[in-house]
């Protein structure tokens, strides 16, 4: 197991964690193609068989490799960033160079968030100081051995600090704020409202990716049709099931344009088999009572509401399929409960949308629509548009929000006129 | 619903803890479906949860297979009720914390005629049938006089059939709070020091503003002969640190009597008339006409002896509300199916906490939406 993540119990040893990557940082420099000859090692040693099922390993694989990265980096940063170099543009030239030392608070539910956070500094130049949830340390910590595998010049271990710490403490949380020139911070409401209130430098740039859901919709067409049911069934499947469905990503609604004269009945059938399947290949290993009690209390109030609501579950609390009628998303249940709205109009439900929502998957026959519904989207605050299926495939712009840009400064050289 | 009410009296008559788990399992099983059918004759929503449920009832071969309800669902105003507004004759509330809806349980004549019976029958399994003196540990407007009684009121209120007397102890002073009238508390330690007296209050209330202070001076009312039942939560003994041995050492050194009369009952508006007493093995038992089932988070299976989980109670009691088959937010242990050392049959049980609350996890826990626009 390795050493990189460190228990640590007084402010110093933050502070004096935080010295040491500063002083990398003046001492040392990479260009983004070097790091990514590291990731795509890693990317290669985390394709074995002890880690490549971990949950979220197949989505940090894609990420880390090359022909993802690349483009991402030439678009963000300009042509001629990938070696380091400084863009000419007339008389200007423009160069990114990284703001410094940046702290990442990830949320303790997706177990491959703190090194997402992490790979986006590290390719703006910058080191990188993670708090690791005490709930992902064990998980963190096999995926970095891979990378300490993979990384045999240290190019990129010796610029990060990996940190675990009781997030109750506030001395800890302030000497961590306290030492970095720009943050990460990721989570629910609470955890980033407490975060952001810390005693960061005047200087540090903050980038703040808070709580919010996601929801799938599909036209008449996409779902009434027989030889594509299965397949989308599946992949909605799939999207619940990641994260278990505690993602900021995840569905949690799927509204479902109907028809007079067509019933949504075969489709629901559908998505429960999707979700029988998707269940014996990733059952549950563990639960909290807290989760078993909210899913009871989901099923219940849903059929308790409206007589003419109707449900699909197990006795278990592996999944919960509602099916109503209606626009107004229910609050998350989380824990594999997709509720499914059939409206008349997907314009007007997807118009009632707002800025809670982050990601909206999508299943819609004719393209000409699924332009039209993504602009509509776009203009009520979603920020992601997918097919489903891909609604946790991690890039930029994430939250509006361009990933690796936003913790580099893109200094502007003005050259006088000869 | 005439026969259905001749058939819940009838296990009402069985002596509470008699029936071994294999005979019990029948007739309780016959009954709650036919409880669960009539239910469905009288709600369209309650047909709509019970027709959803992965198992169709009828066919349903253990009582652990049908529908229950998870016990919040109770916490409407109006009551999720069984009967016409004016069957209602009065609506239970629970205790619940600030800021949030207590449960609210509407009793008609019947289920609250039962409700008196099945505490009576349980209560005298532990207690003996004599009348006694009985000391409550508590203000009398806890027991008001309405259409509504809290928790504490139901549970003073449903040991008076075993007093000869009635005495309360405690007095509210001008802010609300609790004060204990010493005098009285003494007057009646007094008189009735060699006889057999019944003590009732919450658990906390009889800790925080009896026992505690009556250790700290060293006084002992010397009561040898009582009778101390309790309930009501352990959190915030807990978080003095109190357990419950060292709880019944300090009201046994109070009262001036052994550990074993002190006796902590498990009990729950929700699930009303039945209680749950901790026999002379430490263990909570289901009478007759309720059980317990310790189901696993994981797959919502009945767990067996030695295992933990959620607790679930039932009872036949119920027709006025759909309290049959309650899902609590409880942990309990399962000590044994059957057998207990105390000679009472069926199901053995030790309550050992909360399900600990867990908000949502995650970036997409919105608590609170954005206000757009």
């Amino acid at each position: 197991m390795t050493e990189l993540i460190r228990n640590v119990d007084s402010p110093d040893d933050i502070t004096a964690a935080a010295a040491e990557l500063r002083r990398i940082l003046g001492t040392t420099s990479t260009t983004p193609n070097q790091i990514l000859d590291v990731f795509e090692a890693w990317c290669s040693a985390l394709g074995a068989s002890d880690t490549a099922d971990l949950p979220g390993v197949p989505f940090l694989r894609l990420w880390l490799r090359r022909n993802t990265l690349e483009p991402i980096i030439t678009k963000e940063l300009g042509v001629g960033a990938l070696d380091g170099a400084w863009v000419e543009d007339g008389r200007t030239r423009l160069k990114a160079h990284p703001v410094g030392v940046v702290g990442h608070w990830p949320a303790g539910n997706i177990e491959i968030q703190p090194l997402l956070s992490m790979t986006c500094a590290l390719l703006g130049g910058n080191t990188c100081l993670v708090r690791i949830p005490k709930e992902l340390r064990h998980i963190t910590s096999r995926l970095i051995d891979k990378l300490v595998e993979s990384d045999r010049t240290s190019t990129v271990t010796c610029r990060i600090r990996l940190l675990t710490f009781d997030h109750a403490r506030p001395d800890l949380q302030r000497a961590m704020a306290q030492s970095v020139d720009g943050a990460m911070i990721w989570g629910g409401e609470e955890a980033v409202s407490e975060i952001r209130s810390l005693p960061f430098p005047p200087w540090a740039r903050l980038a703040v990716f808070g709580p919010r859901i996601s929801v799938a919709a599909m036209d008449v067409m996409s779902w009434s049709d027989p030889a594509n049911r299965e397949a989308l069934c599946r992949r909605i499947a799939r999207d619940v099931w990641q994260f278990d469905q505690q993602a900021c990503t995840s569905p949690q609604v799927l509204f479902l344009e109907t028809k007079r004269g067509k019933s949504t009945g075969d489709f629901v059938q559908a998505l429960r088999s999707a979700f029988e399947a998707e269940n014996r290949a990733h059952p549950r290993e563990s639960i909290e009572g807290a989760l078993t009690s909210a899913i009871c209390q989901a099923r219940a109030a849903w059929l308790l509401q409206d007589e003419t609501n109707s449900a699909v579950f197990p006795t278990a609390p592996d999944w919960t399929i509602l099916v109503g009628h209606g626009s107004a998303i229910p609050q998350p249940t989380q824990g594999r409960t997709l509720t499914v709205l059939e409206v008349e109009d997907l314009y007007e439900a997807l118009a009632r949308l707002d800025g809670n929502v982050q990601t909206l998957g999508l299943a819609i026959a004719d393209p000409e629509q699924e332009i039209a519904i993504a602009s509509l989207a776009a203009s009520h605050g979603i920020d992601r548009i997918v097919p489903l299926g891909r609604m946790h495939v991690f890039g930029p712009p994430w939250d509006g929000v361009d990933l690796i840009r936003i913790m580099v400064r893109m200094v502007r050289h003005l050259r006088p006129v000869e | 619903m005439n026969a259905l009410e001749s058939r819940i009296d009838a296990l009402l008559a069985v002596p509470p803890y008699s029936l071994s788990p294999q005979d019990k399992e029948q007739v309780f099983l016959a009954l709650l479906k036919d409880e669960l059918d009539y239910g469905c004759t009288r709600s369209a929503v309650y047909r709509n949860y019970v027709r959803h449920w992965p198992i169709d009832p009828r066919a349903a071969p253990r009582f652990a297979d049908l529908p229950y309800l998870p016990v919040s669902l109770l916490k409407a105003d109006p009551p999720f009720a069984l009967v016409d507004p004016h069957d209602i004759k009065k609506t239970l509330t629970s205790s619940s914390t600030t800021g949030q809806m207590p449960s609210r349980i509407a009793l008609d004549s019947p289920t609250s005629r039962r409700m008196s019976k099945a505490v009576i029958a349980i209560a005298q399994d532990f207690l003996g049938q004599q009348r006694r003196p009985y000391l409550v540990v508590d203000v009398p407007s806890s027991v008001a006089q309405g259409p509504e009684m809290g928790a504490r009121g139901a549970a003073i209120q449903g040991l008076m059939p075993f007093a000869s007397q009635l005495t309360y102890c405690m007095n509210s002073d001008g802010d609300g709070s609790l004060v204990l009238d010493r005098d009285k508390l003494v007057m009646f330690a007094k008189a009735h020091r060699d006889s057999p007296v019944l003590v009732y209050g919450f658990t906390y209330i009889l800790w925080q503003y009896l026992v505690k202070s009556l250790l700290a001076e060293s006084i002992s009312l010397e009561m040898p002969k009582v009778h101390v039942l309790h309930s009501g939560g352990w959190k915030r003994l807990h978080d003095e640190a109190v357990d419950k041995p060292s709880f019944n050492r300090g009201v046994a050194q109070v009262f001036g009597c052994s550990t074993e009369r002190v006796i902590d009952f498990y009990g729950m508006v929700e699930n009303v008339g039945v209680i749950y007493p901790d026999c002379a093995e430490g263990n909570k038992h289901v009478p007759a006409f309720a059980d317990v089932i310790v189901r696993d988070p994981l797959t919502l299976e009945p767990v067996g002896e030695g295992k933990r989980g959620m607790v679930q109670v039932c009872s036949v009691l119920p027709t006025s509300f759909p309290g049959h088959l309650l899902l609590t937010e409880d942990v309990a242990e399962i000590v044994a199916l059957d057998g207990c050392r105390c000679g009472r049959r069926g199901t053995a049980f030790r309550f050992v906490g909360r399900v600990p609350r867990s908000e949502m996890r995650g970036c997409s826990n919105i608590i609170r939406r954005r206000e757009l626009g």
